[in-house]
C-alpha cells in the first residue's frame, strides 16, 4: 500500500515547498525593509541611502513578482 | 424518465456542493486579510469572489475526477454520486456550524466512498487511493506549511523587527492583498472543477455527452458561479475562527501564514502531490503563530480542528452510504433521489429559517 504514495514527489516537496516559503518571505521582506529605509533615508536627506534601499526594494519586488508568476503558471499548467 | 430526473438532482446537487465549498472555504483565502484590516470584510469576500468565478476558467483538465483511483469507476453511476455529494455537504455544513476548517475535497471523497462501500461492498473501495489521496496529503500538509509559515515568520522578524511598525505593517497589509488574490484564483481553478467534473461524469453516464467530452460551456460557468456566490456569501464562523480564535495576528504573520500556505499549495500542485487548502493554511496559521509564542495558539480549538478532520472522511461516509442506501430502499428509479432531496431541503430551510429569526449571526461579516 506504501507504493501507492509517490514518495519522490513527497521528498522533494518536503524541502521545496519550505525554499518556496522562504523566497517569497525574503522578497517581500526585502520590499518592505527597503522601502521602509528608503522613506526613512529621504526624510533624513540621505540621498545615496535612499538611492541604496530602494534598490533593495525593486530587487525584492522583481522576486516576489517571479514567485507570483510562476504560482500563475503552476495554475495553467497543472 | 426517471433517469432524467435523477440527473437533474444530480446536477443540482453538485452546484449546491459547489456553494456549500466556496461558502465553507471562504476562510482560507480571506480570514487573515480580514483580521490583520489588510481588507475589510466585505471587499475581501468580494475579491475573493470574483477570482474564484475568473479561476474555475483557467483549466478545465477535469478528465481525472475527484474520486478516480479511490473507488472503482464501474459501480459509479448518478445515484452514487448523488449520495456521495448529500455526504459531503452534510460534512460541510457540520463543521461551518462549529466553525472548524475542514477539507471538502476529502468529504467528497468519504461521501462517494461510502455510497460506493454500500452500493458494492468493500472491494469497490480503493485503499492505496485512500492513502495516496487523503491520509498521506492530510498529514505531510499542515506539517510542512507549520515549519515554513513558523520559519517565514522568524525570518520576517529579523528582517523588519527593527523599523517603524506603521510602514511595516501597511507593507504586509499590501502583500496579503497578493496572496489573497492568488489563492483564491487557485480555489477557483481546483475545487470548481470538481463540480465541473461531476456534472461531467454524469452527463456522460446518461449519454448526454461522449467518453472524453470536455465539460460543457454552461457546465463551467454555472460551477464557477456557484462557487463564486458561495465565497461571496462568506462562512463567517469558519472565517472568525482562522482569522482570529486560533491566534490573534499582526499583519507579517497574516503575510506569512497566508503567503506560506499558498506557496505549499502551489509547490505541492508543480510536483504533483495536491494537497488540501484548507489544511495548509490552517498548519500556516498554527506555525505563524506558534513561531513568535507558543502560548500564543489557542491548542483547544487546534485540536478541535484535527479532531474534525479525523473525522471528515468517516462522518461523509456514513451519511454518503446510509443516503445510497436509504435511496436504495426505493428502488433504482428517481423516487428516493427526489425524497431525499425533497426531505434534507425542507430540513435545512427549517433550521435556517429558525436560526435566523434569533438573530444575524449566521450571515453578518465579522469586524476585524
Amino acid at each position: 500500500m506504501i507504493a501507492a504514495v509517490d514518495t519522490s514527489a513527497l521528498l522533494e516537496l518536503v524541502w521545496a515547498a519550505p525554499l518556496a516559503v522562504l523566497t517569497v518571505t525574503v522578497a517581500w521582506g526585502l520590499v518592505v525593509r527597503g522601502t521602509t529605509g528608503a522613506l526613512e533615508a529621504r526624510r533624513q536627506g540621505q540621498g545615496l541611502a535612499v538611492g541604496l534601499n530602494a534598490l533593495v526594494a525593486i530587487v525584492g519586488a522583481a522576486l516576489f513578482l517571479t514567485a507570483v508568476v510562476f504560482g500563475l503558471i503552476v495554475m495553467t499548467t497543472k | 424518465m426517471d433517469s432524467d430526473i435523477i440527473l437533474v438532482i444530480v446536477v443540482a446537487t453538485a452546484l449546491a456542493f459547489d456553494f456549500t465549498n466556496g461558502f465553507h472555504d471562504t476562510a482560507n483565502s480571506v480570514a487573515t486579510s480580514i483580521s490583520t484590516r489588510a481588507l475589510a470584510p466585505r471587499t475581501a469576500v468580494t475579491f475573493a469572489a470574483i477570482l474564484n468565478f475568473a479561476g474555475a476558467f483557467i483549466s478545465i483538465k477535469v478528465a481525472a475526477t475527484i474520486a478516480s483511483g479511490i473507488v472503482d469507476a464501474e459501480i459509479v453511476t448518478t445515484t452514487v454520486i448523488f449520495a456521495g455529494l448529500i455526504g459531503a455537504i452534510f460534512w460541510n455544513l457540520v463543521t461551518w456550524y462549529f466553525g472548524l476548517p475542514s477539507s471538502s475535497s476529502h468529504a467528497l471523497i468519504g461521501g462517494v466512498v461510502g455510497a460506493a462501500f454500500v452500493a458494492a461492498g468493500a472491494d469497490a473501495v480503493k485503499g492505496a487511493g485512500l492513502l495516496e489521496k487523503v491520509m498521506v496529503p492530510a498529514l505531510v500538509a499542515p506539517i510542512i506549511a507549520f515549519v515554513a509559515a513558523g520559519s517565514a515568520i522568524l525570518i520576517t522578524y529579523r528582517m523588519v523587527g527593527r523599523l517603524r511598525p506603521g510602514p511595516v505593517n501597511r507593507g504586509y497589509r499590501l502583500g496579503q492583498i497578493a496572496s489573497l488574490g492568488l489563492l483564491s484564483l487557485s480555489h477557483g481553478t481546483n475545487d470548481a472543477q470538481k463540480t465541473m467534473g461531476i456534472i461531467t461524469l454524469a452527463l456522460i453516464a446518461h449519454g448526454n455527452l461522449g467518453a472524453d467530452a470536455p465539460p460543457p460551456t454552461w457546465v463551467i460557468v454555472a460551477a464557477a458561479s456557484a462557487i463564486a456566490l458561495g465565497t461571496y456569501s462568506g462562512g463567517w464562523r469558519i472565517i472568525r475562527t482562522m482569522g482570529s480564535r486560533i491566534i490573534k495576528m499582526d499583519p507579517a504573520q497574516g503575510f506569512s501564514a497566508q503567503t506560506g500556505g499558498a506557496a505549499v499549495l502551489l509547490t505541492a500542485a508543480h510536483l504533483g502531490f495536491p494537497l488540501s487548502t484548507t489544511h495548509s493554511i490552517t498548519g500556516a496559521v498554527l506555525g505563524a503563530g506558534a513561531a513568535k509564542r507558543v502560548s500564543a495558539v489557542r491548542w483547544g480549538l487546534a485540536g478541535n480542528i484535527f479532531l474534525a478532520w479525523v473525522l471528515t472522511l468517516p462522518c461523509a461516509a456514513f451519511v454518503g452510504g446510509a443516503t445510497f442506501g436509504i435511496s436504495r430502499v426505493f428502488g433504482d428509479g428517481a423516487l428516493g433521489p427526489v425524497l431525499i432531496s425533497a426531505s434534507l431541503l425542507t430540513l435545512m430551510a427549517v433550521v435556517f429559517g429558525r436560526r435566523l429569526q434569533r438573530g444575524p449571526a449566521l450571515t453578518t461579516a465579522v469586524e476585524g
